[in-house]
């Protein structure tokens, strides 16, 4: 099996020079951007740019791209299994199977998946670490580009660890945390920086609790409803179907007592 | 009472032609052209009401199959076929609306060729894929009933599924359970998106519990209702019952809510005056307080006014409940809010429509309604029971009893196919250009530009001047080293200057005609002269338009000269004016720089500094001279610092490569290493000799001495980080 690969993002590294977003779109084919109903802001994510520079209030760069998790919110939402998570590390999407039903991008927790709106024949659109690359043994179009080495590309382990040594040689320029080791069951792709990250995900300060876990809490119990309503239905039906008969019986019983020459009542209807 | 029918028939064939039209608009446009969806709000109304509400309205086929088949409520046994025929509908409904919301509705059963068991939404379709054979299956006896499909084998068949039709009641009940409950399980996968008075681990059981209420509350309201289209009496005492059995389960509903929300600390939240706590007290009194309040009360439920609106109540408020968790309390950009389409409303309409006329089509050829009878006809109980096939068709409110309002053999389908077209041609009529076109590209409205013809003065040595007819608002300030404009201020002028113009200033009676163009730049709705040919030539000749014309961003105001010109205000004077009155002679010296004693002393107005200052440029200086020559201006400091280091930097790793590291030319070299995202403060320059002489490293910054960041200020040349 191969290591799980990773990448580090250093906020404080990072110019804004988007070399990094124009590498990525002439890897992977991307348009142009342009201003749409579902694009109010040029440098969001969208279909036609996996990877943004987001200018915080005072100007600095933050990277976003899909964080590729070690347990990601998409695939375990995706009916079809169009979203895969690679053991090296990226998510990746397969368009023949996608229905597009858009659970992934209600799922995910950083709201990376973006949708081809514009098309009649849409599919989701999203980071994928450049796998092709990788299987080349080559870098994500991404880390290649980057002239400030603000992102690089390693083993997670060791990518943890020289995060973990920056923090520890500088403490005053990062905050004392990587943003990625443990956030909704850790992710492919870490930060070292000196501002939050929460503004990276839905909600600041994400749990480390893995989030498919949490739907199957409840999908777990799918084959002891299914035995329980079962169980139940048939046992209530078997028991009042014949508590009524018995009663029927009784009553016909007791009105052939007491009136002899009664009509016999008519059973049966129950089926 | 067929008039009602006859009306209301008429209405859904023109919805369901509005519908017709849009199907087409929408797989040819796609989803981004007719619905208001965006990646923020990637499930819209068609998913909260098509595939949330429309499954939990259809509950009521599972919970009156229940009732009468397995608790052996036989009272409620004339429930049962309206019942399911509505559940069959409402699921068949549910799945065409999903056609129309998935992106490739042509995967649509990719989920069985591609199962993926740890998706909820895999368990939902799988059940209501199931669902919806079970209640085909459940229903068919009814259509086979008919007299004229009393063939040997479908006679067979429909012994066999009679023989069956308690293992399908239970298999209906159990996979009714599995999936109305994981309708809520859906949004357990985002405990950061949905508000949490909505998430809850145990969202399922309220998802199941409401649609046992909604599914009761439904039956009730399908029987006014069609009681009221087809003229029946509705079974008050007994429709009473199910309202009092629905407000038991309501209340276990708000129990388990509010127990839910007081179990995970939230409760507070709830009292808190926000938005979202208003929205949850009017959802869950619409939904469940009032309702099951009301249906406690005798007097209420006896009546049916009371017994209906309670019923629309709960079913509304339900609705309300799926809203709420599905896009309302979902978290979403507050500049991106989402309100559904009317294409999107109007198709969801037109997909009930469909589903109602089929419904009444059934109605009116099956027996799905027992024969009339007085209420107090005591084979009431046992009229509609699925033994009883025969006699059907006694008296089925059929078309022929309607009274046409075309003449003609074929009133009804003339009438109705009108209704068909008229609703398509009502939606063609009110379809918005992106459905027609296709999703637009945002435009942000500007003032035209305008071209004038304009006379430039000859003024030997010196910027020219150019003079504009009056009825211009001229933005001037900030200009800087720009020609003169000299506005007229003479009405009778507008519009026009004419060549030899007695009123131009400076004695000037001829100029040379040009072309001018005035743009809205910074979409203000004024003006200003702007150089076209210039900015071309700057920009990089005749690629380079887009460096400018794709700033046509949405709600972007500042998508102005500023943009590009970022260190336009960075521009220092170097000029000290009181200086050179002293020393060239007091007021007597104006007209030695300034041109002419009559007209303004403005810098426009006089010698350029090197006519004086020869020797102001350094023979060899790194940073080139502006084009027009020194003219009292400073560089921009952005300028200067770029063509200064940069080139050299540039230079200097293509002179000596191995020596210099590669990114010595980068913009982080000089940027954001020390001073994340922002200009570096730089010391003076200093020579790589010189700042090897002082111990300096000269490929590593020196290390920031700064503590925490400081106030944003302005970039200074020459200031030296504190020590």
């Amino acid at each position: 099996m191969t290591a799980a690969k990773a990448i580090l993002n250093d906020t404080t590294r990072c110019t804004g020079c988007e070399k990094c977003v124009s590498a990525c779109k002439r890897e992977n084919g991307l348009a142009k951007d342009l201003p749409r109903r579902w694009k109010l802001r040029i440098d969001d994510l969208s279909s036609t740019r996996f990877t943004t520079i987001q200018r915080r209030e005072d100007g600095r760069p933050v990277r976003r791209m899909c964080l590729h998790c070690l347990e990601p919110a998409c695939v375990s939402a995706c009916i079809v299994g169009a979203l895969q998570k690679r053991p090296d590390g990226p998510v990746i999407y397969d368009g023949d199977r996608c229905m597009g039903c858009r659970y992934c991008m209600m799922a995910c927790p950083f709201g990376i998946p973006r949708y081809e709106w514009e098309q009649p024949v849409p599919y989701v659109r999203k980071c994928i670490l450049c796998y092709h690359r990788l299987d080349q043994g080559k870098l994500p179009a991404c880390v290649e580009a980057c002239p400030e080495k603000a992102t690089i590309f390693g083993d997670r382990d060791q990518l943890l660890a020289e995060a973990e040594r920056r923090i520890r040689d500088q403490p005053a320029r990062y905050r004392n945390t990587v943003f990625g080791r443990d956030e909704v069951g850790g992710t492919s792709v870490l930060y070292v920086s000196d501002l939050d990250l929460g503004f990276l995900s839905w909600k600041p300060d994400l749990e480390a609790q893995a989030l498919p876990d949490l739907t199957w809490a409840a999908l777990g119990k799918v084959p002891t409803i299914v035995l329980t309503m079962g169980g139940l239905m048939t046992g209530a039906w078997w028991l009042i179907g014949r508590r009524n008969k018995l009663a029927a019986e009784a009553a016909a019983a007791k009105e052939q007592e007491t009136a002899a020459p009664a009509v016999k009542p008519k059973t049966g209807e129950k089926s | 009472m067929t008039r009602r029918l006859t009306a209301l028939k008429t209405v859904l064939w023109l919805l369901a032609g509005v519908l017709g039209l849009l199907t087409v608009v929408r797989f040819l446009r796609g989803l981004g052209a007719t619905t208001a969806l965006t990646d923020t709000a990637p499930w819209g109304f068609w998913i909260a009401f098509d595939v949330m509400s429309g499954v939990a309205l259809a509950a009521g086929g599972f919970v009156v199959a229940a009732t009468v088949y397995i608790f052996g409520r036989e009272r409620y046994r004339a429930f049962a076929r309206p019942a399911i025929l509505t559940a069959f509908l409402g699921y068949a409904a549910v799945a065409v609306g999903l056609l129309y919301d998935l992106g490739l509705p042509w995967h649509i059963l990719n989920p069985v060729a591609h199962p993926q068991h740890h998706s909820v939404l895999f368990e939902v379709a799988m059940c209501v894929m199931l669902y919806l054979t079970v209640l085909f299956l459940e229903f068919s006896p009814v259509i086979l009933e008919h007299p004229r499909l009393q063939r040997p084998l479908l006679v067979r068949i429909h012994h066999a599924l009679k023989k069956v039709t308690i293992p399908l009641v239970i298999a209906g009940i159990v996979l009714s359970t599995l999936h109305q409950s994981s309708l809520g399980s859906l949004f357990l996968i985002a405990p950061y998106r949905l508000h949490p008075l909505w998430y809850s681990p145990y969202i399922w059981v309220l998802f199941f519990t409401s649609a046992v209420a909604l599914g009761l509350a439904m039956v009730i309201s399908e029987s006014f209702f069609s009681a009221w289209l087809f003229g029946h009496k509705p079974r008050r005492e007994l429709l009473a019952n199910l309202g009092r059995a629905a407000s038991f389960v309501l209340l276990l509903y708000v129990a388990l809510r509010l127990g839910d929300l007081a179990a995970r600390g939230q409760l507070a939240r709830a009292l808190e005056p926000t938005g979202h706590a208003a929205l949850f007290w009017l959802e869950l009194g619409v939904s469940a307080l009032l309702p099951a309040l009301l249906l406690q009360l005798p007097r209420v439920r006896s009546a049916s006014g009371g017994l209906f609106g309670s019923a629309a109540l709960i079913v509304f408020g339900m609705i309300g409940y799926r809203f709420d968790v599905c896009i309302v309390a979902f978290a979403r950009p507050e500049d991106m809010p989402y309100f559904p389409s009317w294409m999107e409303i109007a198709v969801s309409v037109g997909i009930v429509a469909a589903a109602m006329i089929v419904f009444v089509f059934f109605v009116e050829h099956l027996r799905v309604y027992p024969p009339e009878r007085l209420p107090s006809d005591p084979c009431a109980e046992r009229a509609g029971t699925v033994n009883s096939r025969l006699s059907t068709l006694d008296a089925p409110p059929g078309p022929e009893t309607v009274r046409p309002l075309l003449v003609g053999p074929a009133a009804a389908p003339r009438r109705y196919s009108l209704a068909l077209v008229l609703g398509a041609s009502l939606a063609v009529a009110l379809l918005p250009a992106t459905a027609l076109f296709g999703e637009q590209v945002q435009r942000t409205p500007v003032a035209a530009p305008r071209m004038l013809d304009v006379l430039r003065l000859p003024a030997s040595g010196r910027p020219a001047a150019l003079v504009l007819p009056g009825d211009l608002e001229l933005r001037t300030a900030g200009l800087g080293p720009r020609p003169a404009l000299l506005a007229a201020s003479r009405p009778e002028r507008r519009g026009s200057v004419a060549e030899g113009d007695p009123g131009l200033p400076g004695g000037h009676t001829q100029g040379e005609p040009v072309r001018a163009l005035l743009l809205d730049a910074d979409r203000d709705g004024r003006t200003v002269l702007f150089a076209h040919d210039a900015h071309v030539e700057r920009a990089g000749g005749e690629t380079s338009c887009g460096r400018c014309h794709h700033q046509n961003l949405p709600f972007d105001r500042a998508s102005s000269c500023g943009s590009c010109h970022a260190d336009m205000f960075l521009v220092s004077d170097t000029f000290r004016h009181q200086r050179h009155v002293e020393r060239l002679g007091g007021n007597a010296s104006c007209t030695g720089c300034h041109d002419g004693a009559e007209g303004a002393k403005t810098r426009a107005k006089a010698r350029a500094c090197d006519d004086c200052h020869r020797d102001m440029v350094v023979a060899d200086s790194v940073v080139a001279p502006r084009a027009g020559g020194l003219d009292g201006h400073a560089v921009g400091y952005m300028d200067a610092v770029h063509g200064l280091c940069v080139s050299c930097h540039e230079r200097e790793v293509a002179a000596r490569p191995g020596e210099l590291p590669d990114t010595l030319a980068d913009c982080g070299t000089c940027h954001g290493r020390e001073d994340p995202g922002r200009l570096r403060r730089q010391g003076p320059y200093l020579p790589h000799s010189a700042r090897r002489a002082q111990g300096l490293s000269t490929l590593d910054p020196r290390p920031s001495t700064r503590g925490p960041r400081a106030a944003p200020g302005p970039y200074r040349v020459g200031a030296r980080p504190a020590e």
